[in-house]
């Protein structure tokens, strides 16, 4: 029999939280402001690993740690691309997953935005112009952000989002007109 | 000289016989020896190898190898200290050994891709790492094909697609999953043959990601082929970039200075830490136990950043270069480890008691995923997944490299080979990384961080302990530009356990199987 009382009083085992990051935090206010009113407060990514080399999947991933908890700011991560707003594409396309990409992004309702995470999503990288890899993601979608680096940290890819929203904000408006 | 030798080689010629005489074997500039073998002989030494509890560590083609054929077949053979590579002339076609070797099968079907070598004998012969799109007859390896894009097959017909292995009988049904998968990992093809909802059988498919590593590194400067050794799987690049290095550094006879391998281990135990601690809280999420999850995502952060401070990468990219590393790590930054490391420790002890002492855990982790201990030698298993199962295997125990033969880690296997084992292993070598960071930090000499030294022609075997096992990497200078840069990093051999591993279990806990085997998807696709 577990006592209520003494739940209450036992030293908690979670600890403290991280201590929180300025900059991470300003960035997330603003992201948040723009999921607001840009999305209806949430914001939903399907993750795309097209070829990446697995360092931008792991930073993505972070986006979740205690650290940096995206949720809070209005982002999920989606199981399905049917109920995502945004496709994040990592790494360069490969040729063996062009038909699965392709599905992928048929699959997001429209209006749909696809953002680059990567130099290799970005542009290709190193494997530019090989047999195995097409190109960048602009090779099959129409990309509305990149989001260089090798892999970009999580700020990056938070401050990259934010830049997209500010886009996506923008092509909202110029369709309503 | 040759009486030296003579002993040295004593063991291949007890184990294979006396035709093997000294003038047929060539030492390598590390353990390995070349032995040119046809393929009776090969045929039968495989066969005692097999009776003789060797593993078949990699099986790969060189080009322009030997002046008696176009293409050669080198086959590592490897057990404790020894390493025996037989080199095989190949016109066409050569005999199977997957008969003996399980791991074998995958080895051949990705050399018939790449070469267009037949196999005789052997079982499976589909194609591996060229997917459908490629066009029929297409062998991107071979040395005759300029990296280039080629056009592709737009038409995809239902019966030229990949012929899985089919599951016949009463009640049993298909789950295909793939590649594209719920959360945000990389993508493979899993497809479950299924009695309710216990798996029956599982048949992978991989090699989406294959991004054609070992071509685009043809042709190379040494120095240029360092950033793709680093993308061959993103959370391993310093095994990587170390396996590349030595290589080169054993071919050109570079030496390493003391301080660069004091600090190129600091960071390979660096990076062990975080995978473990990565798996460890991605098993505890794939449970739905978030608490225990984030004892370990929030310090495995902690420790990124700590790689950032020390080399300016989270992922440590770029640090190691051939000669030593890029940049020297300055005692400041060095002495703030310790207490860095002392506080991580505690707190990773308080993190593994609230995991340990949570039935829920413990209930879901134990006799799940079981890896048998007679699957290790023939697939090659290797690394946690190994050591976790019985398996006393250990590349800086075995084929200690750099200066592990001073620190080498003491191999302390586990038995049952389940979810819960692989995660206690990793618990163990968290702490035993931490351990010898403190004491690397604690003997770190002082002196230079690179020796630079003209890069040679010739060929090497080098391999590194990573997180995830034993990464094998063989590289080829010729004229002084790499020409050819063969990895095979522990998930590609890690891979096939699990089609074991998950049978009679449920589709339900395969996630926590998968995140307990750590397995990399593009480090297998290249």
């Amino acid at each position: 029999m577990v006592n209520a009382i003494t739940c209450l009083f036992r030293k908690k085992v979670t600890g403290g939280d991280p201590v929180p990051d300025e900059e991470i935090e300003a960035i997330g206010q603003e992201l948040q402001c723009e999921i607001d009113r840009v999305f209806g407060h949430s914001l939903a990514i399907r993750e795309l690993d097209t070829g990446s080399d697995n360092a931008a999947e792991i930073e993505i991933n972070n986006l979740t740690n205690p650290y940096y908890d995206a949720e809070r700011f209005g982002i999920s991560f989606v199981a399905s691309p049917r109920h995502a707003d945004v496709l994040m594409v990592t790494g360069a396309v490969t040729r063996n997953m062009m038909t699965a990409a392709q599905k992928t992004y048929e699959a997001i309702p429209s209006p749909k935005f696809v953002v680059a995470v990567g130099d290799d999503a970005c542009t290709g990288g190193i494997f530019a112009g090989t047999y195995a890899v097409a190109g960048g993601a602009d090779t099959l979608f129409s990309v509305d952000m990149k989001i260089p680096g090798n892999p970009p940290p999580p700020w990056a890819i938070l401050a990259g989002l934010l830049a997209m929203m500010r886009k996506a904000d923008g092509r909202q408006r110029d369709k309503s007109l | 000289m040759s009486a030296e030798t003579g002993t040295k080689n004593n063991w291949i010629r007890e184990l294979l016989g006396p035709a093997y005489t000294d003038d047929r074997i060539t030492n390598g500039p590390g353990d390995e020896c070349y032995v040119p073998v046809n393929d009776q002989e090969f045929r039968s030494a495989a066969e005692t190898l097999a009776l003789r509890k060797f593993v078949l560590a990699g099986l790969f083609a060189v080009e322009t190898f030997s002046d008696r054929a176009p293409c050669s077949l080198l086959s590592v053979f490897e057990k404790k200290h020894n390493i025996l590579l037989l080199i095989r002339d190949v016109d066409g076609s050569a005999v199977s050994v997957a008969d003996l070797f399980a791991s074998a099968s995958w080895f051949e079907r990705e050399c018939r891709d790449g070469f267009g070598i037949r196999f005789d004998g052997a079982f499976d012969t589909r194609p591996l790492f060229l997917h459908e799109c490629y066009p029929d007859d297409f062998h991107p390896l071979n040395k005759s094909f300029q990296n280039q894009p080629v056009p592709l097959k737009t038409e995809i017909s239902p019966d030229s697609g990949y012929p899985f292995r089919t599951v016949k009988g009463e009640g049993v049904y298909q789950v295909p999953v793939g590649p594209v998968h719920a959360g945000v990992i990389e993508p493979g093809h899993f497809r479950f043959s299924v009695i309710g909802e216990t798996i029956f059988n599982l048949e992978i498919r991989m090699f989406y990601k294959h991004r054609g590593i070992e071509k685009l590194a043809e042709g190379k400067d040494p120095a240029d082929c360092l950033r793709i050794a680093e993308a061959v799987s993103g959370d391993e690049s310093v095994a990587n970039a170390t396996a590349f290095c030595m290589a080169v550094e054993k071919i050109s006879q570079i030496p390493v200075p003391d301080r660069a391998w004091y600090l190129r281990t600091v960071l390979l135990e660096l990076e062990r830490i975080v995978s473990h601690l990565n798996d460890q809280a991605g098993m505890l999420v794939d449970i739905a136990f978030p608490l225990g999850a984030n004892q370990f995502s929030v310090l495995r952060e902690e420790c990124v950043r700590t790689n950032a401070r020390l080399t300016g990468s989270r992922f440590m990219k770029g640090s190691v270069c051939i000669g030593g590393i890029s940049q020297d790590i300055s005692s400041a930054k060095l002495q703030g480890l310790p207490e860095f490391l002392r506080q991580f420790r505690k707190r990773y002890k308080v993190g593994l008691k609230i995991v340990l002492s949570t039935p829920s855990v413990i209930d879901r982790f134990t006799s799940t995923g079981v890896i048998k201990k007679f699957l290790l030698r023939p697939l090659n298993i290797t690394g946690p997944a190994a050591r976790a199962s019985g398996g006393k295997v250990d590349v800086r125990a075995d084929h200690p490299y750099g200066i592990y033969d001073r620190y080498a880690p003491a191999i302390k296997p586990l038995h049952d080979g389940d979810v819960l084992s692989r995660f206690t292993i990793k618990a163990a070598e968290v702490i035993d990384s931490l351990d010898l960071i403190e004491r690397l930090i604690a003997e770190m000499p002082d002196g230079d961080i690179c020796s630079s030294a003209l890069v040679q022609d010739g060929c090497a075997l080098s391999m590194v302990e990573s997180a995830r096992g034993q990464n094998l990497c063989w590289v080829r200078v010729r004229n002084g530009t790499i020409d050819r840069y063969k990895v095979r990093t522990a998930s590609f051999c890690n891979w096939q356990a699990i089609e074991h591993a998950v049978q009679g279990n449920i589709i339900a806990d395969f996630p926590v199987i998968n995140k307990s085997l750590n397995l990399s998807y593009a480090g297998t696709d290249l």
